[in-house]
């Protein structure tokens, strides 16, 4: 059996499948603005079969839509054919939809997974085992992080709150940046932790000093981690938040 | 810029790297069994419920610009921070997502209505039967 493509959302119960619910997550500030009570209506009335409603919503995204996908097919055709499948698919899931979820990442993700599928079974994208099980290179117990969280036992409610513990932290830092126009420090952070760059060569970009990079990421870091204990979260499952202690 | 890191690794997973970026990974996937296995790696700690800061960053679009936004910085309506720190996101970050944005609203602007109402149409016929029979 094929392994099923990675998901761009939670990945613990969290990811579009056709038929699996959602998860209740905040409106990220991208989505906020695009009318979340709206897209809520307009769910609500392409739920009833309202066709006026759903020809809105493809009015409203396909746009996008086909503009993340011929970005990286860079073929109309078959990016049109990916578009109309991610509608589908999310007609299709509609019924566990959760309608707090931002719509336009929930259509994205649905538009990631078809483009994913599509491009494994053109044979540009290699597969990549699932997880550990269907691992057999027996390197599985190199990692601290991942052997600490294997023998963590969480629900799925419990995962929910952790990320959206460290989101709230993360939105209201962002936010604090931004009000005050400190870009450096929102570039900086973004650097570092979504893209993963190394403190030398964040420093080099932003051109700032090695040590202005350490203190951002100290400052930002500690006042995760005060969230993270306030929150009675298990340290463990942050393990970046507490790589320098190792 | 840096080669390929563990964020890249995870971005990649979720489809979300810029497409010059996912094909890079994806021409390094096949002469480097490591980075596959780094990949399975990744895939058993989410399983394993291990979070990382900068996933739910991006997963949750934290600091994406609002669309209404985009479409200012397009007609250089805002202020020099905001507008220097949307390039940063769009180009260095490579937000997928905020990359889609901007390029359908250029192409508003430049794409005809018949095309548009053309191609909306299309998806309309062939998705609605779906959406009278789940409701």
């Amino acid at each position: 059996m094929s392994p099923r493509p990675s998901l761009p959302w939670f990945r613990v119960g969290q990811g579009w499948e056709e038929g699996a619910s959602g998860p209740c997550t905040q409106a990220s500030p991208a989505d906020m603005t695009t009318q979340p009570d709206a897209d809520s209506l307009l769910v609500d009335r392409i739920r009833r079969g309202e066709t006026q409603a759903w020809d809105d919503l493809i009015s409203r995204y396909e746009g996008r839509l086909l503009a993340f996908v011929e970005s990286r097919l860079g073929r109309r055709g078959p990016s049109e054919d990916i578009v109309q499948e991610s509608f589908l698919g999310f007609l299709n899931s509609l019924p566990n939809y959760d309608g707090r979820r931002p719509l336009e990442s929930y259509l994205f993700s649905i538009c990631a997974y078809k483009l994913t599928d599509h491009l494994r079974r053109e044979g540009r994208r290699p597969a990549v085992p699932l997880s550990s099980a269907s691992d057999t290179s027996g390197d599985w117990q190199v990692s601290d992080s991942a052997r600490q969280a294997s023998s963590i036992a969480r629900s799925g409610e419990r995962k929910e709150l952790e990320v959206k513990a460290i989101a709230e932290a993360l939105s209201e830092q962002i936010e604090r940046w931004r009000e005050k126009a400190e870009w450096t420090k929102l570039m900086c952070a973004e650097l570092l932790f979504v893209r993963g760059w190394a403190n030398k060569d964040v420093a080099e970009h932003l051109d700032i000093t090695e040590q202005q990079v350490a203190n951002y990421k100290f400052d930002f870091i500690a006042r995760l981690r005060t969230l993270v204990k306030r929150q009675g979260l298990d340290e463990e499952v942050f393990p970046e938040l507490y790589e320098d202690e190792a | 810029m840096p080669r390929i890191t563990q964020s890249d690794l995870q971005a990649y997973l979720d489809e979300a790297l810029p497409p010059d970026e996912m094909a890079a990974v994806e021409a390094e996937l096949r002469s480097r069994p490591d980075l596959l296995r780094q990949l399975a790696l990744i895939n058993g700690r989410r399983d394993a419920g291990v979070h990382s800061v900068g996933e739910i960053w991006r997963r949750l679009r934290l600091s994406c610009p609002p669309r209404q936004q985009l479409g200012s910085h397009l007609l250089g309506a805002l202020d020099e921070g905001q507008a220097a720190y949307i390039d940063f996101h769009v180009r260095v970050i490579g937000c997928r997502y905020c990359q889609a944005n901007l390029e359908d609203l250029r192409r508003q602007q430049e794409e005809t209505a018949e095309t548009v109402k053309t191609r909306r149409t299309k998806y309309f016929q062939s998705t609605a039967g779906h959406l009278r029979k789940k409701s």
